[in-house]
């Protein structure tokens, strides 16, 4: 494994923000470590940067403890949330910082910053002052600063959240493609599941300072393994009522069923009946909310050109092979 | 890759920690020699006798009544001057922040004009205008007779005033409109909405500007010294102890005493403004001050007659610099700028030095202190944050005292420095230590600590990371605390006049000598030159700001 991180325990005073963490990396993967504020994701960004120290386990790049090792000697890039590039430096003079802490040559470190510069679209602001900038190509020189001097792991913590919404749209592409293009290790931070399910390979979804599942954007999505993944990757019926949990086998003691609204097929005669009680069209999607055998059901239908009323029947079936049985806590 | 191949990587040699240590171990080694230790000194001789270790120079004190009038003198200036100054400043800084009169921004300036001068010229200005020879007896043949309590209350509420104006000042600065409107809609006067709404939005700029009036009068040397005539308070009775009868024993008892009202002072200050919670939020409403033609013009009478008082303190000192003979010949003349007696302008370049290297020590030490202290927390910061702001409960006739007992022993350490300015500078760095810890602080705190983590991860040592990134920011702010110790340095005259010697002389402490030798024309014209450098070099300062575009940094404290 490339990095891996072992039974990772942080805590601060009573809290624990990270909680018996293992996870493994392979080189060249773009992770992103999803989940809501305090999930302890920011947290587990910063004990790899080593800009925190865990209380408990370790963490291995290519087989070595990085223990003791501080931040500066990690060479790991590192691209913060905002306002991270030095104000009183030229975006070149922020590209080389890095360079000239390494000791590189003169001419050496001019060339990597033209080429740097050059990737990220940015080489004819090489004399500008980060003020004079955008918040995206702010975040551009962020990237390329932490890009040259060749890290073996890039780390974005949160690069895209403080951006207007189209820019970041363009910025996740860019981001990718450069990431794909370099080939680089890549871990992300992230409380938007779109931005995590268009740019990562493998996602890390984590609730309470633990990981819940780690799978790709697909996995998370029709295979989410706990009700937190389930709920927070889309949307999600939780199945309640005794009457539409009849022929779905054992509720269990730690797991619930659940069924995602588009799943719910509407039938002529179906096995189950219920009542609307909201009617929202969103275009190619109807949203129904339905109430049925005393519990409320949200119902996605695609495609359909007749208009349903609040008030009306509608019948509807739970086909098996759709409900899933989740884990009803953290695992 | 450049991970080391060892397992497991050892914890001790990393230049950051060798740089965190040494910071953190010199600021605290220079706390300890500066502060701790004169202290130590003053409290071990108050309890040392001919005949042990005991209270017997406390009893000796309380049981003399000279000494038991002299305290009460000194809290009773002390409560005087600190109502009267927190009434009077209330009403100035309210009139500034909270009206539209005209002519706010100059007003402002004439409140802080005492700040600029030592604070012994507001008693020489009371001499030319209210002393025996002074213009209103001369004009109107009345005997006012200024020495004593009237001239220490008048002088000391003028030297003050700046100090309680500038707290009170940034506690009206910030207000929510909202609270004013709800109040207005539910028809309540003027008069009510003052005290159920303004008067409540500024009790703890109000009480904290209360304590540090106390202490900086109960502390103050120059104004009794100079107008106190035989009204006597501990400030300068242990100037006479010391200075006068070389009684050191009687000083250092003194210098408890005053240790102790100060201390109490500072504690309060800090409850208080730990209890002070953000009364102002982000969805508040800044309250903008409506032009009302009364009332702007009631509060622009008051506001220029208080106006009128300070400049007049300090015009006639001005004045009187510039006539042959004051108050019998009032002919223009340059002579008293001559400077022919005893060491000539020499005082004034020796306090310039004093000030230049009190400035550039505090640049390094303090600004060092509070870097330090913000950047490497460790249990040691705790200790270290409240040896930093012990200094603001130690009055500068203690803490000058402390250095003559602690360091004028040969065979101490720092033995060396005695006797030179270095001591001097040492000694002012060390009296205004916790103002200028506390602003170089609150400025450090503002600057994202995402900086120096960025520049960690790019690979750079703590050691480049404040050389390129942390000085480059906050360079203003070691200006202004440069500035703030270069002022205070020029001015001081508690802490120092222990300290120095005939080839150390100040220019502050040459006004007192000449104002006691009689010779008041001189003492003006030393007095002006000291106000001149001052100004002068503030505004080079600003200067300086402004040419590197730099706003929004207040250089007068």
């Amino acid at each position: 494994m490339f990095l891996s991180l072992r039974d990772v325990t942080k805590r601060f005073g009573a809290v624990v923000a990270v909680d018996h963490v293992n996870l493994d990396l392979s080189e060249g993967d773009f992770v992103c470590f999803l989940g809501p504020s305090g999930c302890g994701k920011t947290t587990l960004l910063r004990l790899v940067a080593g800009l925190e120290s865990p209380d408990e386990g370790e963490i291995l790049l290519q087989g070595t403890d990085l223990a003791g090792l501080p931040a500066r000697m990690r060479n790991f890039g590192v691209v913060f949330q905002s306002y991270s590039l030095f104000p009183n430096m030229t975006v070149a003079r922020n590209v080389a910082y890095g360079l000239e802490c390494r000791k590189w040559e003169k001419a050496r470190i001019d060339s990597r910053v033209k080429e740097m510069l050059a990737l990220v679209h940015l080489d004819k602001h090489a004399e500008k002052l980060p003020h004079e900038l955008s918040g995206g190509m702010q975040q551009r020189v962020a990237l390329a600063r932490a890009l040259a001097p060749e890290p073996a792991v890039l780390l974005l913590d949160e690069p895209l959240s403080a951006l207007d919404a189209k820019v970041r749209e363009s910025l996740r592409g860019e981001i990718r493609e450069l990431q794909q293009r370099l080939g680089i290790t890549t871990i992300m931070v992230t409380h938007d599941q779109d931005e995590a399910m268009e740019m990562a390979d493998s996602i890390v979804a984590m609730n309470r300072g633990r990981i819940e599942q780690v799978g790709t954007a697909e996995e998370l999505y029709w295979e989410p393994e706990t009700r937190f993944v389930g709920e927070f990757i889309g949307r999600l019926n939780l199945l309640e009522a005794p009457a539409l949990l009849a022929g779905l086998g054992p509720q269990g003691q730690d797991t619930v069923l659940a069924i995602r609204p588009e799943h719910v097929a509407l039938t002529n005669e179906g096995a189950h009946s219920g009542t609307v009680r909201s009617v929202a069209f969103l275009g190619n999607t109807m949203r129904l909310g339905v109430e049925a055998a005393g519990q409320d059901l949200e119902i996605e239908v695609h495609g359909r050109r007749k208009r349903l009323n609040v008030g009306e029947t509608v019948n509807f079936e739970l086909p098996a092979d759709r409900v899933r049985r989740l884990a009803s806590s953290s695992v | 890759m450049s991970v080391s191949t060892s397992t497991r990587h050892s914890r001790l040699p990393d230049s950051d920690r060798i740089f965190a240590f040494a910071m953190i171990a010199a600021t605290g080694l220079l706390l300890v020699t500066f502060v701790l230790v004169p202290l130590w000194a003053i409290l071990k001789n108050s309890f040392v006798t001919p005949d042990g270790i005991g209270l017997d120079n406390f009893v000796r004190y309380f049981t003399d009544s000279r000494f038991v009038t002299i305290v009460g003198n000194t809290f009773e200036v002390g409560i005087s001057v600190t109502l009267t100054t927190m009434v009077l400043a209330y009403g100035f800084a309210y009139a500034i922040q909270r009206t539209c009169m005209p002519l706010r921004n100059v007003l402002r300036i004439v409140a802080l004009l005492p700040i600029f001068s030592p604070s012994l010229v507001q008693a020489l200005g009371l001499q030319f205008l209210l002393g025996r020879n002074g213009l209103v007896n001369r004009t109107f043949g009345t005997e006012i007779d200024i020495y004593g309590f009237w001239g220490i209350y008048i002088a000391d509420v003028v030297y003050a005033f700046p100090h309680a104006f500038l707290i009170l000042s940034t506690a009206l600065a910030v207000a929510d409109a909202r609270l004013y409107e709800s109040a207005e809609s539910l028809g309540a006067g003027a008069w009510r909405i003052f005290r159920t709404v303004t008067l409540p939005g500024t009790r703890y700029g109000l009480a904290s500007a209360g304590f540090v009036v106390f202490t900086i009068v109960i502390t103050d040397f120059g104004n009794p010294v100079v107008i106190g005539g035989n009204y006597s308070v501990l400030a300068v009775e242990i100037y006479n102890q010391v200075s006068g009868q070389a009684n050191f024993a009687m000083g250092a008892v003194i210098g408890v005493l005053l240790l102790l009202p100060a201390a109490l002072a500072m504690i309060g200050e800090k409850w208080i403004s730990r209890r002070h919670f953000a009364s102002v939020t982000a969805q508040s409403v800044p309250l903008a001050p409506q032009p009302n033609r009364a009332r702007d013009t009631a509060w622009l009478i008051y506001s220029l007659l208080v106006a009128a008082v300070i400049l007049s303190l300090v015009a006639i000192v001005i004045y009187a610099s510039f006539v042959r003979l004051w108050p019998y010949n009032l002919s223009f003349s340059l002579r008293h700028y001559e400077f022919d007696v005893q060491n000539g302008l020499q005082p004034l370049w020796t306090s310039i030095q004093v000030a230049i290297l009190t400035a550039v020590i505090s640049m390094i030490f303090v600004t060092g202190a509070a870097y330090a202290n913000h950047a490497f927390p460790m249990r040691a910061s705790r200790v270290l944050y409240f040896l930093a702001i012990l200094p603001a409960a130690v009055p500068g006739m203690v803490l000058g005292l402390g250095y003559i007992l602690a360091f004028n022993t040969p065979g101490q350490p720092i033995y060396w420095m005695y006797d030179t300015i270095l001591i001097i500078a040492f000694c002012n760095v060390y009296h205004y230590h916790a103002q200028g810890f506390l602003l170089a602080t609150t400025n450090i705190k503002q600057i994202s600590s995402t900086f120096d983590e960025a520049s960690a991860t790019l690979g750079a040592t703590k050691l480049k990371t404040v050389w390129r990134v942390t000085l480059p920011i906050i360079w203003p702010t070691v200006l202004a605390v440069g500035v703030f110790f270069f002022m205070r340095a020029m001015v001081t005259l508690s802490a120092v006049i222990f300290l120095i010697s005939p080839s150390t002389q100040l220019a502050a402490v040459s006004v007192l000598y000449l104002d006691d030798r009689g010779a008041l024309n001189q003492a003006a014209a030393f007095a002006v030159c000291i106000m001149a450098t001052v100004v002068a070099f503030l505004v080079l300062a600003q200067i300086a700001l402004r040419v590197a575009g730099i706003r929004g940094v207040s250089l007068v404290r």
